[in-house]
């Protein structure tokens, strides 16, 4: 979480009240330095999408030439014939449902865990926290032979279910620390008026922990979005693979057809890394807006 | 608050029990369970005690995957968290450095098998951008088969794991010296401070903290490579970049030894468990000063 707090800081953040005007050689140098480094960033991806324009011949003989034609039907190409496309439809679908559900039922629990005693708490919420530390290795073998039995393999809930399992931990714990930093009198005014544990669950809880919400929903998005362990050994039927399995099978199905791989290559990456530009905006914006109150 | 309200807070608190049980909990205790079987995943199931975990120490493969990830996490510690606490300092040293953050952020966001393809084009003999680069600067002599090469492929992962992963550190620290208190670094900027003495001497000792879960995200994570291995390498050539992940995965799915592969994954889990305790004991002996 501090993660998407700090790319989001603006330099206001951090200050520079006491500096001289004008240009130093040293802030050149320094720009120059970081603008080499950034190019260790950016020229492999450059390299990357000019390379879906161009022939075999061309990838081999002249790497960092521009391509001579834009031939924007490879990426077409691999949408449709390639599978691309379907692998996205997939990759949504799974992290779509599985958000919602981290989402849903992790803020139903933190609820219970920060507003209500009851037998167990403290128990089931150390298990929980246990998820936090547990790392995929200590279950997903015989997660695997378990949803062998159940038939669960080769369907979408095999990664929707244990998607949302292993972004509950992280859901629980951190909507019950916002949960748990309200003032009580904020449920008990809403309980004096009458409403029941649903009704202040709805409109008191969901309303108030709305930016915990949108923590919980990147992070859990991302991790559903990029996983792979899991997706290559519970989704063998081509229809149903998500992104990074799909991609992976597209490679081997196209191995020599080297710009439609790097067509597909581009697909994938230049909308994520859209979205993370205009992302990193929307945070910056409601993080002041939130300070500011 | 009432104390007591029935049957409701287990209303709200059941369908994820039910689910986090049902996909985790259940699964650690069988995987533990299955470590001390002989078991192909279809056929019958033999006890075999702790035969397994024997097997596991005379293992020389699953052995030296171990030397493998701790060259890895050692590598990482510097390319990643070393290089990520320099670029947090550079970024929050000056004004106007948004875009590179933003840019060096990039890679932590994509998926690492998208990486892991890209940057195994990149390495590529034939047509990679790194050999052609080396040409291109008079360097030919220096071009390899780098993931096909015992001496550089573990070298290779562990820079693009550096590649990846240090913008994410760097993010981590930014944000950590973002709430260091502005009048210290402001008075101290006026007194004549550098920037690099203001960054070795009060930002770095005040984010201690920030530090030491830096580093221990690091390792556990580290341990638990499997993304880019698999990819690049799956544990190739000669597996000189065998990992316990990527060599538990072809146990349990190549060679159909579930029992054994449980062992080996109740051993790697027990490792990171141990190493996070002890790294947690040893923090708290050495910094009660909390930032």
């Amino acid at each position: 979480m501090a993660t998407f707090d700090a790319v989001s800081n603006s330099d206001a953040a951090q200050s520079f009240a006491g500096r001289k005007k004008g240009v130093r050689p040293s802030d050149v140098l320094f720009h120059v330095v970081m603008t080499i480094y950034a190019m260790l960033f950016f020229l492999p991806l450059l390299w990357m999408a000019m390379s879906s324009f161009k022939t075999n011949g061309q990838i081999f003989q002249s790497p960092f030439a521009l391509p001579t034609s834009w031939d924007w039907s490879v990426f077409a190409t691999a949408w449709a014939d390639g599978g691309i496309g379907q692998y996205a439809v997939n990759s949504f679908i799974v992290t779509a449902v599985s958000m919602v559900a981290i989402l849903g039922l992790g803020s139903m629990a933190a609820f219970a865990f920060s507003r209500m005693k009851f037998r167990g708490s403290g128990l089931l919420l150390t298990l929980f926290t246990l998820g936090l530390l547990l790392p995929i290795q200590s279950y997903f073998i015989a997660q695997n032979s378990l949803f062998e039995y159940l038939h669960l393999k080769d369907t979408r809930w095999a990664l929707i279910i244990p998607y949302t399992a292993m972004g509950l931990p992280l859901a629980i714990w951190l909507l019950k620390a916002y949960l748990d930093s309200l003032p009580k009198e904020l449920f008990e005014a809403a309980r004096i008026d009458g409403a029941g544990d649903l009704r202040i669950y709805w409109s008191v809880v969901l309303p108030l922990v709305r930016s915990g919400m949108a923590t919980v929903a990147i992070f859990s998005a991302l991790a559903a979005w990029n996983e792979f362990l899991l997706a290559l050994l519970y989704i063998q039927n081509d229809e149903l693979k998500t992104i990074p399995v799909g991609l992976l099978a597209f490679s081997t199905k196209y191995i020599t057809d080297y710009h439609l791989l790097f067509a597909a290559l581009t697909i994938v990456t230049i909308p994520m890394i859209v979205i993370y530009v205009l992302f990193h905006r929307r945070i910056a914006q409601g993080l002041t807006e939130g300070s500011l109150k | 608050m009432k104390p007591n309200r029935g049957w409701t807070p287990y209303l709200f608190v059941l369908p994820a029990f039910l689910v986090f049980a049902v996909a985790i909990l259940l699964p650690v205790l069988a995987t533990f369970g299955l470590s001390f079987t002989r078991w192909d995943g279809s056929g019958p199931l033999k006890f075999k005690g702790i035969a397994n975990y024997t097997r596991a120490l005379h293992d020389s493969v699953y052995i030296s995957s171990y030397w493998h990830v701790l060259i890895y996490v050692v590598a990482t510690i510097v390319l990643e968290v070393l290089l990520g606490l320099l670029l947090a300092g550079a970024v929050s040293a000056r004004p106007g450095t948004t875009f590179y953050r933003v840019a060096f952020f990039i890679p932590v966001m994509l998926p690492l098998v998208v990486i892991a393809v890209l940057w195994s084009f990149v390495l590529n003999p034939d047509f990679g951008l790194l050999n052609a680069g080396l040409d291109a600067v008079g360097l030919g002599g220096w071009k390899r088969v780098w993931l096909g090469d015992p001496n550089t492929a573990l070298l290779a992962i562990s820079v693009i794991s550096g590649w990846i992963f240090a913008g994410f550190y760097m993010a981590i620290f930014y944000a950590g010296f973002a709430r260091i208190p502005k009048d210290i670094i402001e008075s101290a900027r006026l007194d004549g401070a550098g920037e690099w003495t203001i960054f070795r001497r009060m930002k770095v000792p005040l984010v201690r903290g920030i530090t030491e879960i830096a580093v221990l995200l690091c390792v556990t994570g580290g341990i638990q490579v499997f993304d880019l291995v698999f990819v690049l390498t799956n544990g190739g050539p000669y597996n000189t970049t065998e990992v316990p992940t990527t060599y538990l995965v072809k146990t349990v799915f190549r060679d159909q030894d579930v029992g054994y592969g449980s062992a080996l994954a109740v051993i790697l889990t027990v490792v990171i468990a141990l190493i996070g305790l002890l790294y947690s004991r040893l923090r708290r002996k050495t910094s009660d000063v909390e930032f």
